[in-house]
């Protein structure tokens, strides 16, 4: 039987580490994706998914179970991006060249190569859109998009009322509109 | 109840999200089978959902574990939180809006409550009057017999001045000033 | 920022405007000796054994009162002045008297006075003290209609 992320918790707190590594394991893919999104930076989402676990390490007598452990370590890792993005101001065009790297990388043409190419070029500018969003409005986005977390987890992981996550998101999906225009 | 397009469109991301009410997303429902507009404005919204999704997976794929594990397992062989990392996480902890919500009318309570409070009792946000007493520096009777006297029981100073009567009432055999105490 | 974006607008709202309102009022009422003056208030009471009766408007010195051993008091004048520091308020005393009150200071939440109290031109007392904010001292002895003259003389720095 698969161990649920409450008994792996318990059991890491006892002070088996083989439960954390499988924390890790199972988490460490989520994890990135949502800190990539928000830092759109892939050193720097590694550095911090990995700060992110090892802050996660050291505070777990916090963890009380109020929240899903999920919720807590998407928690950890928004607050340490958010704070990260805020400490470093990253030269824009760096970034630019960043998200077109990283679409060179991707998979083979399609049966469809003009779709594809169409596809690209909406995902590269999605990636410019997102990133001229505010901190908060990306972690909305961002959660929703990766994860599809409810408003209500996603309201716990950020610290704010549904609301806001609800008045965020189409806020931050107008804004994605307007950029992407003709290309949606 | 009839919704206008504003409205609606409004609603679209949570309805697609999933995180309306059932009578509202009946609403929404019905109106999309009218309105092409609306329409039109939710599959734009669906593929910006779903390429937004894409995008951000595509974007993360090929993440190996046993590195990351390995730098993960010396950070925490190697390193503690720095102190002030500490500090903010408490701070946020503290804030979060959930337990706000009661610290914010209890402190408006306390706030007005304080400040009304004065009217009543003058004073007491002065600090404590209890262990102030009047302090009497010097007393000049200019002849005349002075006395002064404290009553700790309710915080009374008095300076009673004995004035130089010639005449006394002979009927009563005493002055009317007499001994006050 | 962020933690503040994360209240509802109407609670920010809310505790805004209690805030501005607390301030308002503490600015408004002001740090005792932060104003320039003191506001002075002499009470003059007829105290004697003629009756039995005690003025209801000394209700809140009945204690006070109490240790002297009248059997009646009665308020006969009450004055209030807003006086300046080192400024001097005078005060008519029945019988003919009068009494100076000059302000000092406000230190340690005490307000120093120095207080003359004169029959027609000639001083009976001068004395020199302190009282604690919005505190009183009793100055009595002198004679009057058949009893003695007790003076309150309150002080309150503003």
């Amino acid at each position: 039987m698969i161990p649920s992320d409450w008994e792996l918790v318990q059991r890491w707190r006892e002070g088996e580490v083989i439960a954390f590594q499988e924390l890790v394991a199972k988490y460490h893919q989520k994890v990135f994706m949502v800190v990539l999104g928000i830092l759109n930076h892939r050193e720097d989402a590694l550095e911090i998914a990995q700060e992110t676990f090892f802050r996660a390490y050291k505070k777990i007598n916090e963890f009380k179970g109020g929240s899903t452990f999920y919720t807590w370590i998407y928690r950890i890792a928004v607050n340490l991006s958010i704070d990260f993005q805020r400490r470093k101001r990253r030269n824009p065009i760096e970034l630019r060249e960043t998200s077109a790297e990283v679409i060179e990388g991707e998979g083979e043409m399609g049966s469809d190569p003009y779709r594809d190419l169409q596809d690209r070029e909406l995902g590269k500018r999605l990636m410019e859109a997102i990133n001229d969003l505010t901190p908060d409005h990306k972690a909305v986005i961002v959660l929703r998009a990766i994860e599809g977390l409810s408003y209500k987890d996603i309201s716990r992981i950020l610290g704010c009322s549904q609301g806001t996550v609800m008045s965020r998101l189409h806020y931050a999906r107008k804004k994605l509109q307007e950029k992407l225009g003709p290309f949606l | 109840m009839m919704r206008n397009c504003t409205t609606v469109q409004r609603s679209l991301g949570a309805w697609l999200d999933a995180e309306l009410g059932e009578a509202e997303r009946q609403e929404i429902r019905e109106h999309l089978e009218k309105c092409p507009s609306c329409l039109a404005e939710k599959r734009r919204l669906e593929r910006l959902q779903s390429a937004l999704g894409e995008a951000l997976r595509a974007r993360a794929s090929g993440i190996a574990f046993e590195p990351f594990w390995r730098e993960v397992q010396r950070r925490i062989s190697e390193r503690e939180i720095p102190w002030h990392a500490r500090f903010w996480d408490w701070v946020r902890s503290i804030l979060y809006p959930q337990r706000l919500a009661w610290v914010v009318p209890v402190a408006m309570v306390f706030l007005v409550g304080a400040f009304s409070l004065r009217e009543f009792f003058p004073g007491w946000l002065s600090g404590s009057q209890r262990t102030a007493r009047t302090v009497v520096d010097s007393i000049d009777g200019h002849g005349l017999n002075v006395a002064l006297f404290r009553e700790s029981e309710s915080r009374t100073t008095v300076i009673w001045l004995f004035e130089d009567h010639e005449e006394e009432d002979e009927a009563s055999g005493s002055s009317t000033q007499g001994n006050p105490f | 920022m962020r933690l503040l974006g994360a209240l509802p607008k109407v609670t920010l709202f809310s505790f805004g405007l209690v805030l501005s309102s607390a301030l308002l009022i503490a600015a408004e009422k002001g740090l005792p000796g932060s104003k320039p003056g003191v506001q002075l208030k002499i009470g003059t009471i007829l105290a004697s054994n003629q009756s039995q009766d005690f003025d209801p408007r000394l209700s809140k010195m009945k204690n006070q009162l109490k240790v002297f051993k009248y059997r009646s008091y009665r308020l006969i004048n009450e004055e209030i002045q807003d006086v300046p520091w080192q400024a001097n308020a005078l005060f008519s005393i029945p019988g003919g008297r009068s009494l100076v009150v000059v302000p000092q200071e406000y230190r340690d939440r005490q307000v120093s006075l120095k207080v003359r109290l004169l029959e027609r031109d000639k001083p009976l007392l001068d004395t020199s003290v302190r009282l604690r904010n919005r505190g009183n001292l009793l100055l009595g002895g002198p004679v009057h209609e058949g009893g003695v003259l007790i003076l309150s003389i309150w002080a309150m720095a503003e």
